[in-house]
């Protein structure tokens, strides 16, 4: 018996506990992290506590080590994948390059952090998210501008940046801040930089280098021209695929290290703290999907006035379009405020594109008349915004013309043909009236033959 | 008395910083304990232990709640080991009120566990805990008789690469056992009632070596130990790993009266690697890295960046690695030289001056140094030959330093020549330190020439490192020569994109304080038309932000209604139209209408009257088919009617046609 009711209470238990990846609960909690060295584990602490204060299990392993895989038994164990690996060349267990993509490819996260001497396994993955790394492989960013001021480092490869990418979704609403100061604290950077593929539409640089940076070899002396130089550069870029799966791509490991205390060049400000660890904490907030995942629901049209959803529409009606949407917050779906969604009434091409109003509690309505087109329409919510998951929804609906009857019946203008018409009519049976009823020859022969011409 | 002993030797490129006040504050922040004391004695420990490494004087109070649970663990017989050793550790840093009488119920209890012991962590607690009990209660006597049997015991259980097992049945060998051992082997030595076989230490040594065999390097020049097999049932990672060898070590290093010999450079590099972690988030990872660097290292750090403009001074700070200064000493300058030449020797053996305010060592930088790469090279001299025995000096510090400043940017100046015969054809001075807007216009035959000098604060001709000019049109760069450009060379880079092109400066060096991004001007380029050949300009980047936001609004255009006349105008027309009707009326009375040929007869006058009838139905249907019906239902009874209109119709006709007949014969 109490073997029953612990069988029973584990497949009542399990359910809660498989919460992990699902379209209802997309903020995984399993992530695995692979190292290149596990002093990281201590050296970058900060980053690894902020993640578990949040409540996920990290699970630490060498990256060469031979028994880490990502899926079992065609099941994936993790909900994202942490590569602070930069110099693997080939990693342990059954991961490999494909078995990173079809991670990703099933909507899952990773974060990759390259540096110096990045190994060819690394760029690979890095190329096939949109991201290229500068092929010089001794190569690092170099900002004679906008360094960080330090009396050990005279390099200038240490870099204070604050060329943020403007959305409150990936980099939180709080502006990253020194403590003392109102003045946004830099983030530093130091290691390799990429430059995104113009062609893939869904790479955005986060962290771009200012405009006097160029990616070279600091030892060596500059004989060509730099392959990358200037605001080109990116120095933090994010993928978000169309599946929603999201990817971070930094060009630097040293930058999730706990390291703190930074002074930008020519400004006279030293802040007691980078802005590294609330950049660094907001943007794996970004990528865990605690922030920006959307999700719409109870999509529903009607005709005003009426509650059920017609089969048809008729050209002309007034319709009425509401859809609600939510957005992930890692632990629950909050309404999602925004003033910016748009319906679009589609037919080959959009006849009527309408910005939904609102009631600030994720509730978007409208309403518009059908077009005086009739054919197959579809009702498109393509919800495409910085940042956060794009929404497409469509919904097809047929729009017919007029019916025969549903026409104007009584028109004015139409009134003395009508009159005209009647009139004759009335002309008509008096006449025959007349005729069959009137004495005389002549008058008689000629109706009849009038009538019968009539009948 | 030998202590481990290391001066700076900086072969790394990385100078590390040694704990400051950040490790404090995160100590303390860390550190929290919940309801007035930590979840358990080992927390706390670890705890009070790196407060009082840190010297932290504000630590949260918590004495009286671990106190009490201290006397309660070694009150209670029935706790662990562990416990017991954690709480006497505790007790040896908050000097809880103990009894003697309760140190003296335990230790025969920790002597039965040692001589039945048979896993190093027995041998670890228990010994640990006398060890613990001789420093806290001078009165209990806690020698061990058979110290040699037990020395024995536990080397038993080391391996023949210098590292331990945890137990004689478990064959898996851990550095992480090896720093415990070397740990209770110290306590052993400690409480040895007669001296313990100098031999079996002189093996010992030989382990220690053997372990330092195994130690892993990183690129820096930072050193540390770790785990071999990974899956061992409690892992400890680098650092716990390291920071237990390392404290095995001073533990015997303190115990036994001889030298162990080790090279300087791997405890220095050991020092590195705790020291390049920064501040851990984890308490335990705190604690080991503490605890590890409490042991008498110090650390030389020179100011690697000197600015020419600031005047700055070489200065060298000395401290240990947590912070404290060192005793005196003199630091010396053997060598400074330039990175970039060979026989760039700047100074050559120059001891620094100290300054007790601001207790650092510093060095005015002679006149002839100029801005760039040096490398320098210094050596720590001990003042006291007594310290010299403490701290023995491990070589030469290697330093690269960037001497920076301010450099003259003069005589700028931008030409557009002609490039057969090189005359010019538009000059244009330029003011680098001002803001400039040019604006020159070339073809592709021409060439363009930015010229300027850049001289160091002592007049040298200086050569930065990123010298960019850059024609911002399509990202098309320029590397800058001293030779004139020819655009004709250029044009493919250009895409045969003729236009406007911006142009930007960039020069910029490590040791040039006055780096500068600046925009000269414009260029009006006319390049030739692009060959079929030619490749096609790459594709551009979007800027992501227009890619998003929303769309312009579609509203569907509806067909105008036809244009219709005023009602006013119909309803007059309507009238008109009955004016016809109303004139026959008038007609007919007019003739003099009569009903003298109306059928007569029963029968054709029912048919008369019904074809009449049927004639004013149809007439009602035309009204009804206006106002209500459609043209189905119309038809449909108009058939019915029309069969019916033809019927009557021709009986009634047929019947005139009789009459009429009937007259005409008459």
């Amino acid at each position: 018996m109490a073997k029953l009711i612990s069988l029973l209470s584990l497949t009542l238990i399990l359910p809660f506990l498989c919460n992990s990846f699902s379209p209802d609960r997309p903020t995984g909690h399993r992530v695995l992290v692979l190292l290149d060295d596990l002093a990281l584990k201590s050296s970058h602490s900060l980053f690894f506590n902020s993640l578990q204060s949040r409540g996920f299990d990290l699970d630490i392993k060498l990256a060469d080590d031979p028994k880490i895989g990502l899926q079992r038994y065609g099941q994936y164990l993790y909900d994202a994948l942490i590569l602070f690996s930069p110099t693997v060349d080939r990693f342990g267990g059954s991961i490999d390059v494909a078995a990173i993509l079809d991670f990703v490819d099933s909507g899952r996260d990773l974060i990759i952090a390259s540096d110096v001497n990045a190994s060819d396994l690394i760029r690979e993955i890095a190329i096939e998210c949109g991201v290229d790394f500068d092929e010089d492989s001794a190569a690092l960013v170099i900002d004679h501008t906008s360094y960080a001021v330090s009396s050990t480092e005279g390099g200038h490869t240490l870099i204070a940046s604050d060329d943020l990418i403007n959305s409150d979704v990936i980099l939180g609403s709080k502006k990253i801040e020194a403590s003392s100061d109102l003045d946004t604290a830099p983030v530093l950077f130091q290691g390799v930089g990429h430059t995104i593929t113009p062609s893939n539409s869904l790479v955005l640089k986060v962290l771009s280098a200012s405009p006097s940076a160029y990616s070279a070899n600091p030892k060596a002396k500059l004989s060509n021209p730099p392959s990358l130089t200037g605001s080109a550069i990116s120095l933090v870029s994010v993928v978000q695929a169309r599946n929603n799966a999201r990817v971070l791509i930094s060009g630097s490991l040293s930058m999730f290290s706990n390291r703190s205390a930074v002074q930008k060049a020519g400004s006279s400000i030293k802040y007691e703290k980078s802005g590294n660890e609330q950049f660094l904490t907001e943007l794996s907030k970004w990528i865990f999907h605690e922030r920006g995942h959307l999700k719409a629901v109870s999509v529903r049209h009607h005709k005003v006035g009426e509650a059920d959803e017609p089969a048809v529409y008729r050209i002309n009606d007034e319709l009425e379009y509401s859809v609600e949407i939510y957005e992930w917050s890692g632990s629950s779906w909050e309404p999602y405020v925004a003033d910016d969604v748009q319906v679009q009434f589609y037919m080959m091409s959009p006849y009527v594109l309408k910005t939904l109003s609102t009631d600030q509690k994720g509730h978007y309505f409208t309403s518009f008349k059908v077009p005086d087109v009739y054919g197959v329409f579809q009702f498109k919510v393509e919800y495409n915004r910085l940042g956060y998951t794009s929404l497409s929804l469509s919904k097809q609906i047929p729009v017919r013309p007029y019916r025969h009857n549903e026409y104007e019946r009584f028109i004015p203008a139409a009134y003395p043909y009508y009159g005209a018409a009647f009139s004759m009519l009335f002309t008509y049976i008096a006449s025959s009236f007349g005729t069959i009823g009137r004495g005389g020859e002549t008058t008689v022969q000629g109706s009849s033959a009038r009538l019968e011409n009539f009948d | 008395m030998v202590l481990l002993s290391v001066i700076v030797i900086c072969e790394a490129a990385s100078v590390f910083q040694p704990i400051t006040d950040a490790h404090r504050s995160a100590a303390l922040e860390l550190f929290k304990p919940s309801d007035g004391s930590f979840g358990s004695l080992e927390e706390a420990y670890e705890a009070l232990r790196s407060f009082e490494i840190l010297g932290i004087d504000k630590k949260p109070d918590i004495s009286t709640a671990t106190c009490h649970s201290v006397l309660e663990t070694l009150g209670s017989s029935s706790s662990s080991l562990k416990d017991l050793f954690h709480a006497l550790r505790v007790n040896g840093i908050l000097k809880c009120k103990v009894k003697e009488e309760v140190f003296e119920g335990i230790v025969p209890r920790l002597k039965a566990v040692i001589s039945s012991a048979s896993s190093l962590l027995e041998f670890y607690y228990s010994i640990g805990s006398l060890e613990l009990i001789k420093g806290q209660s001078s009165n209990v006597i806690v020698l061990l008789s058979d110290a040699d049997g037990i020395f024995r015991s536990i080397k038993a259980l080391s391996q023949s690469d210098g590292r331990w097992r945890y137990s004689s049945n478990n064959p898996e060998s851990s550095t992480y056992a090896a720093g415990l051992a070397l740990k209770t082997l110290a306590g052993v030595v400690s409480l040895a009632s007669s001296e313990i076989d100098q031999s079996m230490i002189g093996t010992l040594k030989n382990d220690i070596t053997k372990l330092f065999d195994s130690v892993e390097k990183y690129d820096d020049g930072a050193f540390y130990f770790d785990e071999k097999v990974v899956e061992a049932h409690e892992h400890h990672g680098p650092l716990a790993t390291t920071s237990s060898v390392v404290r095995g070590l001073t533990a015997f290093a303190d115990v036994t009266s001889e030298n162990i010999k080790l090279p300087g450079d791997k405890i220095l590099g050991l020092a590195e690697f705790f020291l390049s972690i920064g501040i851990p988030g984890d308490t335990k990872d705190f604690f080991n890295q503490i605890d590890s660097v409490s042991v008498p290292l110090i650390l030389s750090l020179p100011a690697t960046v000197l600015s020419l403009s600031k005047k700055d001074q070489l200065k060298v700070k000395v401290n240990t690695v947590l912070g404290s200064n060192a005793p005196p000493l003199t630091v010396k300058l053997v060598r400074a030289s330039s990175s970039g030449s060979k026989d760039g020797l700047l100074i050559e053996s120059q001891e620094l001056k100290f300054d007790k305010e601001i207790s650092s060592h510093f060095l005015e930088l002679p006149k002839n140094v100029d801005v760039g790469k040096y490398t320098f090279v210094f050596e720590v001299v001990l003042h006291d030959s007594e310290h010299e025995k403490v701290y023995a000096t491990g070589g030469q510090t290697r330093v690269p330093v960037f001497v920076t400043g301010i450099i003259k940017v003069d005589n700028a100046e931008i030409v557009v020549l002609d490039s057969d015969l090189g005359s010019v054809e538009s000059q244009k001075k330029l003011d680098l330190a001002g803001e400039n807007v040019v604006s020159l216009s070339a073809n592709h035959l021409q060439k363009l020439r930015l010229s300027f000098q850049l001289a160091t604060p002592l007049g040298h001709v200086f050569k930065p490192h990123q010298l960019l000019e850059k024609l911002v049109w399509l990202q098309a760069f320029l590397k800058l020569s001293h030779d004139s450009k020819d655009f004709l060379g250029l044009v493919e880079k250009f895409y045969y994109l003729s236009g406007s092109y911006d142009i930007q400066l960039t020069v910029g060096d490590a040791v040039m304080e006055n780096s500068f991004l600046k925009a000269i001007g414009q260029i009006e380029l006319d390049l030739p038309e692009a060959p079929e050949k030619a490749p096609r300009p790459p594709l551009q980047p979007v800027d992501p932000y227009s890619r998003y936001g929303p769309k312009a609004e579609i509203s569907h255009i509806f067909r105008a209604p036809d244009k219709r006349p005023p009602k006013e105008l119909s309803l007059a027309f309507l009238g008109l139209t009955f004016v016809p009707l109303v004139g026959f009326f008038i007609g007919l009375l007019r003739l003099g209408v009569n009903f003298k040929n109306f059928p007569s007869s029963a029968v054709p006058a029912t048919f008369a009257i019904l074809f009449h009838l049927g004639i004013a139905a149809v007439l009602l249907l035309y009204a009804l088919f206006w106002l209500k019906l459609d043209l189905f239902t119309t038809l449909k009874a108009l058939g019915v009617l029309g069969a019916f209109l033809l019927f009557v119709g021709h009986r009634v006709l047929s019947h005139l046609a009789s009459t009429s007949s009937k007259l005409k014969s008459a």
